[in-house]
């Protein structure tokens, strides 16, 4: 056991010992995350309205809106909204454009925002609308204002409300639209970076098998299997250390929200292992370091892609949804999805998990056949 | 480097055990068989070197002898522990210098041995006094802190050798570890191999410098095509040649004529190309210079040196061979 945690150690050494890694591990998945919470608009963990228009309308909206939790301002000017939203200080604006009958202009910045939000703000403006007519009915049946509004205000208590959920057009954009802006993009960034960091580590490994220094550790008295548990082992906690890095520093950055801690920590470990491996076999397969860190950056990208980390799964086409769930990233993006967004546990991902594990024993597996083979081939 | 006096190794082999027994080793890649049926022996305390050519199956030897490699025929035995059977107590016996710079150059000096010694199972105090004392010994204690790939080429060498020292081996084997190295550096890995012979360290030297198995091996098993054709101590070796004499001849012209004029003349046993250098095993060379020098001359080579050598290693490889050393 000394041996493999031994060979560990030093994989970890070797990588932080190169300032590129730490840039790569610490800095860049910290820039993206925040570059696409940006992208995506809002503002911050709950998302920011900005209101204008006739002041008791826009009261009643901002009352209903507080329901649900969106920070509400109110604006005198409708210009004032719209550059709001275009800058980014509002995640949406409402504009009153008139009380009687209601009419509102929805000014969002992107499409995603308008399908997300709009419904949100749709719901609340409907809500206003209801409350009005049953006001009206009641004064035009002979009620004073101040009576109707005590009538409706103790209704409630009298009778028993309908179970009616407003359910979004796209329950997806709800999804999305009840996350902060950084939590959007931090679980791909998570995934995108723990594989493609730790794919780094192949060319350590190649400049390793080509100074000779495997072959002497192969001389030391150490197992094949001790060589192949201590190899991947470094990568594993290469990967692993990237993801807690990430998880820790967008939630104390940036309020990022992750779930179930211990959901989360066993999809990363398990999608580390995966990670490890692939890392294992490239090293093993390739000879040049420059091919090796082109592979690991290219298909590190084009995985990620692949699996949702750049633009979410329910975004893709059934088709390219199928080759997803042939990579690594797409079972992971997709248990992370039911953690993070629907407040999942470990046994609501446990198929995804499965599938990481069977995936990170295959490559585990081939890469140390593959390393053991080489060392016989190398002499 | 310096040197000092070795701790004695952990367990002591018996003086009647030889430290490295080999027999009758067999590897094949396909086809091609590397090593055929080669047998060594090395006792505590001997200096024994492999010499050969390039290719001649000298590293996979050491590969099999390492554990690195399974053998398809024979056996491995160091220090009396069957390198099959026993794999990992029988490496624990040895420590091997590879040809290569076997060394992480992103990591320091003392970090490298503190890695391979945890692998040779050194732990705690004693693995940091014997970092301390090869630091020492390799002359690195006051760089020791600094990443290997800031050191110099021969710094690194002395590295290298450190790392086969550190859990005090039985047997020490260096794979050719002057290839690629400049003079200066050169005669410092020899004069420290000589001074761990000295301290009684056995070592298996595989070179195909035949001037450096001259200056260190007490024994020498000349190896070609994989076969060992000849071993012994450097005086038995030579008797082999049967008390002939070298003539090296060197010039410009045509050399390759030269060759082709000189395998005609009888007393001529054997010739060699090296470049512009034509190396001949002859029957009492005093007599048979004026011959051959008339001969190349004819061939139309131009001679600007004329030299006639007591047999040395060299000699022994072309008479075995028929083969210069460097071929």
């Amino acid at each position: 056991m000394r041996s493999v945690v031994a060979l560990a150690v030093l994989e970890l050494r070797r990588f932080l010992a190169d300032r590129l890694n730490l840039f790569f591990v610490l800095v860049l998945p910290m820039v993206l995350v925040v570059v696409l919470g940006l992208q995506s608009g809002g503002g911050g963990g709950t998302a920011q309205v900005a209101l204008s228009g006739d002041a008791g309308t826009v009261a009643a909206l901002e009352a209903e809106l507080a329901t649900i939790d969106l920070d509400t301002s109110r604006h005198a000017e409708a210009a004032t909204v719209e550059e709001l939203v275009s800058v980014g200080t509002a995640d949406v604006g409402i504009v009153v454009r008139s009380a009687e009958p209601l009419q509102l202009d929805l000014v969002v910045a992107d499409e995603q925002t308008a399908a997300g939000l709009g419904q949100l703000v749709r719901s609340a403006a409907d809500r206003v609308t209801v409350a009005r007519a049953q006001e009206d009915v009641l004064t035009g049946a002979g009620l004073s204002p101040e009576q109707a509004a005590a009538a409706l205000d103790g209704a409630p208590d009298g009778w028993s409300a309908a179970g009616v959920e407003v359910g979004g057009t796209d329950p997806v954009m709800e999804e999305f639209a009840a996350m902060g802006r950084f939590e959007i993009g931090a679980g791909g960034q998570l995934l995108l970076f723990v594989f493609l960091n730790t794919l780094t580590a192949a060319s350590a490994m190649i400049n390793a098998r080509r100074s000779g220094a495997i072959r002497r550790t192969m001389a030391a008295p150490i197992t094949s299997t001790q060589a192949v548990a201590g190899l991947a082992l470094g990568r594993f906690v290469i990967a692993v250390f990237q993801g807690a890095y990430i998880m820790v520093a967008s939630s104390l950055l940036f309020d990022v929200r992750w779930g179930d801690l211990g959901a989360v920590l066993t999809v990363l470990a398990l999608f580390g292992l995966v990670a490890a491996g692939v890392a294992l076999v490239i090293g093993v397969v390739v000879d040049s370091d420059g091919l090796a860190s082109g592979i690991g950056v290219g298909g590190g990208l084009i995985l990620a892609a692949l699996g949702g980390c750049m633009v979410p799964l329910e975004f893709f086409p059934e088709g390219l949804r199928t080759v997803a769930m042939a990579t690594p990233h797409g079972w992971a993006y997709e248990a992370l999805a039911e953690i993070q967004r629907r407040g999942g546990g470990v046994l609501d991902v446990l198929p995804q998990l499965g599938v990481l594990a069977a995936m990170a024993a295959a490559v585990l597996l081939a890469g140390g056949w593959l390393l053991r083979r080489s060392l016989g081939r190398a002499m | 480097m310096t040197t000092s006096t070795p701790a004695p190794a952990s367990t002591p082999v018996l003086s009647s055990t030889p430290v490295l027994e080999a027999v009758d080793l067999v590897r094949r890649f396909g086809p091609v068989t590397a090593v055929d049926h080669v047998s060594l022996r090395i006792e505590p305390g001997q200096t024994f070197g492999l010499l050969g050519p390039n290719g001649a199956g000298k590293t996979t030897t050491i590969s099999m002898i390492c554990g690195l490699l399974s053998p398809d025929g024979g056996s491995v035995h160091v220090a009396g522990v069957p390198m099959a059977q026993e794999p990992l107590a029988a490496k624990r016996r040895l420590g091997l210098v590879p040809q290569d710079l076997a060394v992480y150059p992103e990591i320091s000096a003392r970090q490298n041995l503190t890695f391979f010694g945890r692998l040779q199972g050194l732990h705690g105090a004693e693995l940091r006094t014997r970092v301390g004392e090869v630091l020492e010994l390799v002359g690195l204690s006051d760089r020791a802190k600094e990443p290997s790939k800031k050191f110099s080429g021969g710094m690194k060498r002395r590295l290298n050798i450190g790392i086969g020292l550190l859990h005090h081996p039985d047997l020490l084997v260096l794979d050719e570890p002057t290839v690629g190295v400049d003079p200066q550096s050169r005669n410092a890995i020899l004069e420290s191999v000589e001074a761990l012979a000295g301290q009684g360290m056995a070592v298996l030297y595989t070179t195909h410098y035949m001037e450096e198995a001259q200056r260190l091996c007490d024994r020498v098993a000349i190896v070609d095509d994989g076969r060992v054709q000849a071993e012994g101590t450097q005086d038995e070796l030579i008797e082999l040649t049967g008390g002939v004499d070298t003539i090296v001849l060197s010039g410009g012209g045509d050399v390759a004529a030269a060759e082709v004029s000189l395998r005609g003349i009888p007393v001529v046993q054997k010739v060699a190309r090296d470049g512009n250098h034509l190396r001949l095993v002859v029957q009492n060379a005093p007599t048979a210079v004026a011959g051959v020098v008339r001969t190349v001359s004819d061939a139309g080579m131009n001679l600007s040196d004329v030299v006639i050598q007591r047999p040395d290693l060299e000699s022994v490889f072309l008479h075995l061979t028929g083969k210069a050393l460097r071929d």
